[in-house]
């Protein structure tokens, strides 16, 4: 009984402050009365209650009490609107931008993929893999508890049963292993996923759509499972649907549709030439779902030994005595797969990023928040003189910092949904649309309020500390003119001032290095107007034709198109020009030159384009020839089996040998070229990859992606191969014409001439093509620019509220110099002085600070390197950049510090 | 006092614990502990207000001036000079009415609701009689 009471007596004690003041003698005294009673009548169960009464009440005090300073704050705030205004800004757009860079960036590459259950024991080696090798792979049991396969980015022509359009609407998916989605450990949300047992090769085809497919396509017909569509032209089956907001492994691409690789090559024309049993057909994505205690140490060194195994068997594998490791496996739980090392080095920067934006925006509120509470010095006297508790006077000014953060992130919320709307518009210049779905979910939400909860207590707690941390006597005899420490001392003004500063300047200098540097990289410099080409991209085999009516049609298109009026030229290829490659799709070319006493070896893009090509860009060659029609005919791959039945689509079962010629001609461009062959001449080199020989014939100047990296790129020939297999986005007719004409239109007319049924899709001027594709770049130019000036605006903001507290601090002292017979400038220079030490401080430390950041960004992706070195060696940025914001900053004190030359010295003298 | 009306509406329905405090201080002014011990009283110990409830009630009619601390003090013989008394205000006054009197209406809904089965009841007896 003596504990329960000690606990009562306690948690009494524990009350609010007024609580206590007022009531708290009666709370102890009546427990006291009715202690024995209860103890008596009702037991422990009494005891307990009467505890937790009082246990339950004191918080709720406590919130009672922040509710009422919540409304006091919020009449405060509404009596300062211009503080309250500039407060919000600018913790809005600090909580916008990192609640941005958050659902944007973070959530995209450390989130875990949405309905995967195995997603944390995901691995994949980073390399593609031939079939053979996955299913050696899936032999390992000790180590994997599934091996499954998979393509992405792959296009289907699809054709809705019963749909009021006979048209085929082009849609992206994968082709995958029965067993993809037990590795990945997904259920449907209705039907089935495809399985093993279930979907094998003979049988009919059986396909899961996403859920963006069913709702978007379907309606979200309750019939979807168990509909059928053309796929290519070829029938298939909707078995099941996924879960709401899961793409697929390695979801940066749009995927509507999951194909088991065990369908026919006629519905998915990738798997011809018996794709899955070729050995060296590197095509695939292993995705590996580890068994429970293997770590991906363990694993990635057991499967480098079954590779170098594998490696070894294959007689005609160039790489089967190559030292050095085969194989690197990388946690591909996540959309994008990022390698261990890099892990920590991408949340840094992120976390850098954010910090540096959140501390700008916060430091400015705790600078306006000092200043403001040094103004209330003498009613906060007042207050501590009549009993008020310290501990209760800074909760009363920290609610306004919170109520101002809290509000900032209301603001920075609608920022933020604004900015991912702006996101989800960027189409990057790749053929296959990316999953750019970046709309904020309720994580987004939560982390922008608390943050906005955090940032409001934590800076709003240092201004409450200081203006509370009052002698009350001389603060009630000289109010709010008592003088503070000036600036020679490292006071909390101060030095949040310098560090404001410093962050702003770091924060423009990076921001003007990169937009500086990557405007100037990205330029995409076309010989001609680009309003006078047109890009259109054709899937003939997609629509159902086979690869040798797809070949003659390409055959019989360009007559049709040299007749066409407006047309001066045009050009087939593989891909859209200024087209930017992921750097993990570069093969490894070594130059063929038995004499060097060691081989040259440089991974390089490949680009497959027609005859014509580089005439048609109006891109003259720097050495030899572009390809010609003769290139075109050249025999690649395995031959078609022609079909009788012309709508019948090929069914390529049987391999046939291979019919290469013994060296393919080449193009390169001059950054290909110089890495391969140095300052000599290229024309008539040899070099080889893998499985082929290419001689070089041409060399053209490097024509830029737009995207600021400049790539080693091998133009090959287009040939009947390409015809017969077109790539992802089909195959790209680039037409030039006489300016003003609707070239566009005669094209279409043409092609609708040799068939009406064929699909035609990405049909635009090159013009448009380089705005949308350049859209990335833009939109981060502009935002790069857009948080380089909010913190320049943070900082004179900043600079201007402390100068002018200062000034109103300083009233006295002015008036007794002014009195004494200090002239206007005098007195302008005295108060000039402590903002200019400020800045000048500021500004060395940020300078500095920029510097040191940009170079270790610089170390942390290629994308950064080019456009930092650009901007880092911009000497007008480097001066400019620290005197624009001096400059700025001198401005934003000079304003309020003219105030302190007119102050009346009678006046001053006479306030008390 | 039509403004009266309007002010008093504004509290309608009481909390319990409200509406017991000022029914207790509607006898007239009393300290905690007495409140206390006339509602456990007046329920027959099914209300028992718990000392930190008891004066975060009063806290909160105090602010709502519902109540108010009175400054008079009963007969020497009777104080007790621990404890602080408090009393109804106008307002208290007019608020504590308007909850009777809707609590009353509650009654008579009540009795309304079911007379009718007991008019049945009625009915049916004089059947079986009759039969």
């Amino acid at each position: 009984m003596n504990f329960a009471w000690r606990i009562y007596r306690r948690l009494a004690e524990a009350f609010p402050h007024e609580f206590k003041l007022a009531y708290g003698t009666e709370v102890t005294q009546l427990g006291q009365d009715v202690f024995q009673d209860i103890a008596r009548r009702h037991g422990i169960t009494g005891l307990i209650r009467l505890i937790a009464d009082i246990a339950i009440r004191v918080p709720i005090e406590y919130l009672a009490e922040m509710r009422g300073d919540m409304r006091y704050a919020l009449r405060a705030l509404i009596k300062s609107p211009g503080f309250a205004l500039v407060a919000i800004i600018s913790m809005g757009l600090g909580i916008g931008l990192t609640t941005n860079v958050y659902s944007s960036k973070w959530a995209f590459l450390f989130r875990y993929l949405p309905g995967a259950a195995n997603a944390p024991n995901l691995v994949m080696p980073d390399k593609p893999v031939s079939y053979y090798y996955v299913e050696q792979f899936r032999e390992q049991k000790s180590l994997f508890s599934g091996v499954a396969a998979f393509q992405s980015g792959i296009p289907f022509n699809v054709t809705f049963q019963g749909g009021t359009s006979s048209k085929p609407e082009r849609v992206y998916g994968q082709l995958v292993s029965p067993d993809y989605f037990s590795v990945l450990g997904v259920q449907p949300q209705r039907g089935r996923v495809l399985s093993a047992a279930l979907d094998r090769a003979g049988d009919s085809p059986a396909i899961v759509i996403s859920d963006r497919f069913w709702r978007n396509r379907l309606n979200s017909s309750p019939d979807a499972v168990g509909q059928i569509l053309r796929l290519n032209g070829q029938i298939a089956t909707i078995v099941g649907i996924t879960p709401k907001d899961f793409n697929g492994a390695l979801s940066i691409y749009s995927t509507e549709l999951y194909v088991p690789n065990t369908v026919s090559a006629a519905l998915a024309p990738e798997l011809g030439d018996d794709l899955l049993h070729r050995r060296n057909a590197k095509e695939f994505m292993a995705l590996m779902c580890l068994e429970p205690g293997v770590t991906i140490d363990s694993a990635e060194a057991a499967l480098d030994a079954i590779t170098r195994r594998l490696d070894a068997e294959d007689s005609s594998s160039p790489t089967r005595t190559d030292k050095g490791k085969r194989v690197t496996l990388l946690p591909a739980g996540t959309r994008v797969p990022i390698p261990r090392q890099l892990r920590p080095v991408l949340f840094g920067f992120f976390f850098a990023l954010m910090g540096l934006v959140m501390t700008l925006a916060c430091t400015n509120l705790a600078n306006m928040l000092i200043a403001r509470g040094a103004n209330r010095r003498k009613e906060l006297a007042i207050r501590l003189a009549v009993g008020a508790s310290r501990f209760r006077l800074i909760r009363q000014m920290m609610a306004e910092g919170i109520l101002l953060s809290m509000l900032g992130g209301v603001a920075g919320f609608v920022l933020a949904y604004g900015l991912s709307i702006l996101n989800s518009r960027i189409v990057p210049p790749t053929g296959v649309p990316l999953e750019n779905d970046f709309s904020l979910d309720w994580r987004a939400a939560v982390f922008a309020f608390g943050l906005a909860l955090i940032c409001g207590i934590g800076f709003s707690l240092a201004p409450a500390l200081q203006a509370t941390k009052t002698d009350v006597i001389p603060a009630l005899k000289e109010g709010s003119t008592l003088r503070l420490p000036g600036y020679r001392r490292f006071g909390l003004r101060n030095l949040l001032m310098v560090s404001q500063v410093a962050g702003s300047l770091m924060l423009l200098l990076i921001t003007g290095f990169l937009v500086i540097g990557i405007r100037k990289v990205s330029s995409t410099e076309t010989k001609f107007d680009p309003n006078t080409m047109y890009l259109l991209s054709i899937d003939p085999v997609r629509d159902g034709y086979s690869p040798e009516k797809a070949q003659t049609f390409f055959e019989k298109l360009p007559d049709r198109l040299q007749t066409a009026g407006p047309v001066r030229s045009f050009a087939l290829a593989g891909q859209a020009p200024f087209v930017l490659k992921d750097e993990d799709d570069a093969i490894q070319l070594t130059v063929d030159d038995s004499g060097a006493p060691s081989r040259i070896e440089q991974p390089v893009i490949e680009e497959t384009v027609g005859s014509g090509y580089f005439d048609t860009l109006s891109e003259s060659m720097l050495a030899g020839r572009e390809f010609e029609e003769s290139d075109q005919r050249i025999q690649t791959a395995s031959q078609a089996v022609a079909s009788k039945n012309a709508s019948l689509p090929v069914v390529s079962s049987v391999v046939t040998p291979v019919a290469t010629p013994a060296v393919l001609p080449v193009v390169m461009n001059e950054t290909a070229a110089r890495r391969l062959f140095g300052n000599e001449n290229a024309i008539g080199k040899h070099v080889r990859d893998d499985n082929q020989s290419y001689e070089v014939v041409g060399v053209v100047r490097d024509l830029k992606s737009g995207m600021g990296i400049i790539q080693s790129v091998m133009y090959l020939p287009l040939t009947s191969r390409d015809f017969a297999r077109p790539p992802a986005g089909g195959i790209t007719i680039l037409v030039r014409s006489d300016a003003g004409s609707d070239a566009l239109s005669v094209v279409r007319n043409e092609i609708a001439s040799i068939d009406p049924n064929l699909t035609i899709f990405n049909a635009q001027s090159l013009s448009d093509y380089l705005n949308s594709s350049r859209s990335a770049i833009r939109l981060a130019t502009q935002t790069y620019g857009g948080i380089g000036v909010f913190g320049l605006v943070l900082a004179a903001v900043g600079l201007a509220g402390v100068t002018a507290y200062a000034v109103a601090q300083r009233r006295k002292e002015i008036a007794i110099r002014t009195a004494l017979g200090a002239t206007r400038a005098q007195v302008l220079r005295l108060v000039l002085r402590e903002g200019g030490a400020l800045v000048g401080v500021g500004t060395v430390l940020g300078f500095l600070g920029a510097m040191a950041l940009a170079k270790m960004l610089s170390a942390l992706t290629n994308i950064f390197v080019q456009a930092l070195s650009v901007g880092t060696n911009n000497a007008r940025l480097l001066v400019g950049a620290p005197l624009l914001l001096a400059a700025v900053g001198l401005l934003a004190c000079y304003i309020p510090a003219r105030r302190s030359a007119q102050i009346d010295p009678l006046r001053a003298l006479r306030e008390e | 006092m039509v403004m009266n009306e309007a002010n008093a509406e504004r509290f309608l329905p009481l909390k319990p614990q409200w509406f017991h405090i000022m029914l207790t201080l509607a006898g007239g002014e009393q300290h905690g502990y007495g409140i206390m011990q006339d509602v456990l009283s007046r329920t027959a110990g099914k209300v028992r207000l718990w000392p930190a409830t008891l004066y975060g009630s009063i806290k909160r009619l105090i602010e709502a001036e519902l109540i108010e601390e009175s400054d008079e003090r009963p007969a020497p013989e009777l104080d007790d000079a621990r404890r602080r008394y408090y009393r109804l205000t106008a307002l208290g006054r007019d608020v504590l009415d308007g909850e009777c009197e809707r609590l009353q209406e509650l009654v008579r809904a009540i009795q309304v609701n079911q007379a009718p089965s007991k008019q049945d009841q009625h009915v049916n007896q004089d059947d079986m009689v009759t039969e």
